[in-house]
């Protein structure tokens, strides 16, 4: 009857209002969507954008940096530190080295024989009130003493001129004697006798291998303290 | 043999700490490896210096060669003695190559001149130090073998190292003995004495470790730098005083060991200041008194006192001019004048 067509009627009725809000609520929802995907794609165009404004940015500073002729100050230092060390470098090479401290002049005197670098010896000097030894660390075998009195105030080249001389002749003939020792130790008989300055040799020594022979006794005396080779050697017999 | 030979060669061997006797024998040479291998090391040292006697009865043995067995046993236990350093001074400017053997004859020579009862004995080692033994009699007494001197002397230095106990008249022989030995004219001694033997040469010689300013990179020594346990949670409130601390002593003492020393003694002569209303002292004389600093390791512990808070930085340099002046008994006198500040005399 009439009440199954009136149920009819409402339930169609509630159907069609709730499709009516489904479609509502998506399309909500669509709209939603449709905003978001407009912000993200702002978004990339922007972070694009930025990404093409720093490639060329950095191109352009390459372009700048590649012009040796007019080089930053940086660089200026860095080549002058460069150069100041190898010119250091160099007078340690030479032997004679020095720097100025507070305390007046520290001198370095580095030694060698035959292409080894050997002791290094070192001198401070005071030059007020005048010129004169502090501190050393020369051997007492070295006569430094006199070499002070004849030339420190007098010829101040020369002073450290003999200086190294004499150094270097002792060191070179210390490191001659430790060779010897070392690499003719079945030649050399007992021991081998020598003075501080390694001036005075005397040893006694056999050829090995040969048994005919019988031991020689060598006496090497350097008369110049400068040099490291003898100048007198006495081989005798007995 | 002679009985004063073997009573002497038998308390050599009783000083001796028992397990370096056959070392120390071996070294003398003067017994064969046979003589050595019938020995006991084991027992009694009593014994043991007993069948060394017979031994040396077997080899007639006579003083000369026990002077060579005490050389060497005060050569190894070098410390035990006082040792005390003397400067030679030279007139002539000719610079000589030592003669090992001119050296011992004209000192032998110029000894015996004087004074016939001497025992002499030279012996010589490898780092260029030659070791004499004197053993001091007078005209009519034989030289008493057992309060010898002992003198080291490095050939072509103007040091002396002089361990003596002889009587005080026998000192200006042993110099005279010495200068004409090895061609010096003069001979003074130093202000500087200790025990050990070693660090008394390093000081003269040089070979103790100073800072000198070099432009030239030395190895930095990485052993200098502390290894803190890095605890976060402390923090270092002082740190640039500790810096400032160890670079000053570095510069002072420098990188290396110091040599031992075993005090540093000074005497003042100086004028007693006080506030003049407390006159304490009516009259106007110097206050003499005597300082003395000791220690097992003087220097070392110089070194150390900033670190560790006892002392300001830097050090007097009453103290660490020690090495440097090479001497530790001072003499501070009050320098007269205007300006009444004290000074050290040479």
């Amino acid at each position: 009857g009439v009440f199954a067509h009136l149920e009819m009627l409402e339930a169609r009725d509630r159907r069609e209002a709730v499709e009516q809000e489904e479609k509502e609520q998506r399309e909500e929802k669509l709209a939603f969507l449709k905003s978001r995907l407009r912000e993200l794609r702002l978004q990339r165009d922007q972070l694009r954008e930025k990404l093409d404004r720093l490639e060329k940015g950095k191109v352009g500073k390459e372009g700048m940096a590649l012009d040796p002729a007019h080089p930053g100050p940086r660089e200026v230092l860095e080549w002058k530190i460069r150069s100041l060390r190898s010119l250091l470098q160099v007078f340690h090479l030479t032997g004679i080295s020095g720097k100025r401290s507070r305390r007046g002049l520290c001198l370095s005197l580095g030694t060698a024989f035959e292409g080894s670098y050997l002791d290094s010896f070192h001198l401070e000097l005071p030059v007020r009130p005048e010129l004169r030894i502090r501190r050393h660390s020369i051997p007492a075998f070295i006569p430094l003493e006199q070499l002070s009195r004849e030339f420190l105030h007098s010829d101040f080249r020369s002073f450290l001129g003999r200086l190294c001389q004499h150094l270097n002749g002792f060191v070179g003939r210390r490191l001659q004697v430790e060779l010897l020792q070392e690499h003719f130790s079945d030649w050399i008989q007992g021991t081998l006798h020598r003075n501080s300055l390694c001036n005075l040799l005397t040893f006694t020594y056999n050829i090995p291998g040969n048994s005919r022979s019988f031991p020689f006794r060598a006496r090497l005396l350097y008369r110049d303290p400068c040099r490291s080779l003898p100048t007198e050697v006495t081989v005798s017999c007995s | 043999m002679d009985e004063t030979v073997a009573e002497y060669i038998r308390r050599t061997v009783l000083k001796i700490p028992r397990d370096e006797i056959k070392m120390m024998l071996q070294k003398w040479g003067f017994l064969s490896e046979a003589q050595l291998q019938t020995l006991n090391f084991h027992q009694v040292k009593d014994n043991i210096s007993q069948e060394v006697v017979q031994l040396c009865e077997e080899n007639s043995a006579d003083i000369k060669q026990a002077a060579v067995l005490d050389i060497i046993y005060n050569h190894i236990y070098q410390n035990k003695r006082m040792w005390r350093v003397y400067q030679m001074k030279k007139s002539g400017e000719e610079l000589e190559y030592f003669d090992l053997t001119d050296f011992k004859k004209k000192f032998k020579g110029r000894l015996r001149s004087t004074l016939k009862n001497v025992t002499i004995t030279f012996r010589e080692y490898e780092d260029n130090a030659i070791w004499i033994r004197v053993a001091w009699g007078t005209l009519y007494r034989k030289p008493n073998q057992y309060k010898p001197s002992y003198v080291v002397y490095h050939s072509q230095t103007p040091y002396v190292f002089i361990s003596a106990s002889m009587l005080k008249s026998n000192l200006p022989l042993l110099c005279q003995a010495l200068i004409v030995a090895s061609n010096y004219h003069d001979i003074r001694e130093m202000e500087l004495r200790s025990h050990s033997l070693n660090s008394l040469k390093d000081i003269v010689f040089k070979r103790y470790s100073q800072n000198f300013q070099t432009y030239h990179p030395k190895p930095l020594q990485e052993g200098n730098v502390e290894p803190e346990n890095e605890d976060l949670r402390i923090v270092q409130e002082n740190r640039s005083e500790k810096e400032r601390i160890q670079r000053l002593n570095r510069e002072v003492f420098g990188d290396g060991p110091q040599p031992k020393l075993e005090f540093a003694q000074y005497r003042l002569e100086t004028m007693f200041k006080s506030d003049p209303k407390m006159d304490v002292l009516d009259k106007k004389e110097p206050f003499r008194c005597l300082v003395k600093f000791s220690s097992p390791h003087l220097l070392e512990s110089l070194k150390s006192l900033p670190a560790a808070g006892m002392a300001d930085a830097p050090l007097s340099p009453l103290l660490t001019c020690i090495p440097q002046q090479a001497r530790n008994y001072f003499k501070i006198r009050e320098k007269k004048g205007l300006f009444p500040e004290s000074f050290v005399s040479p």
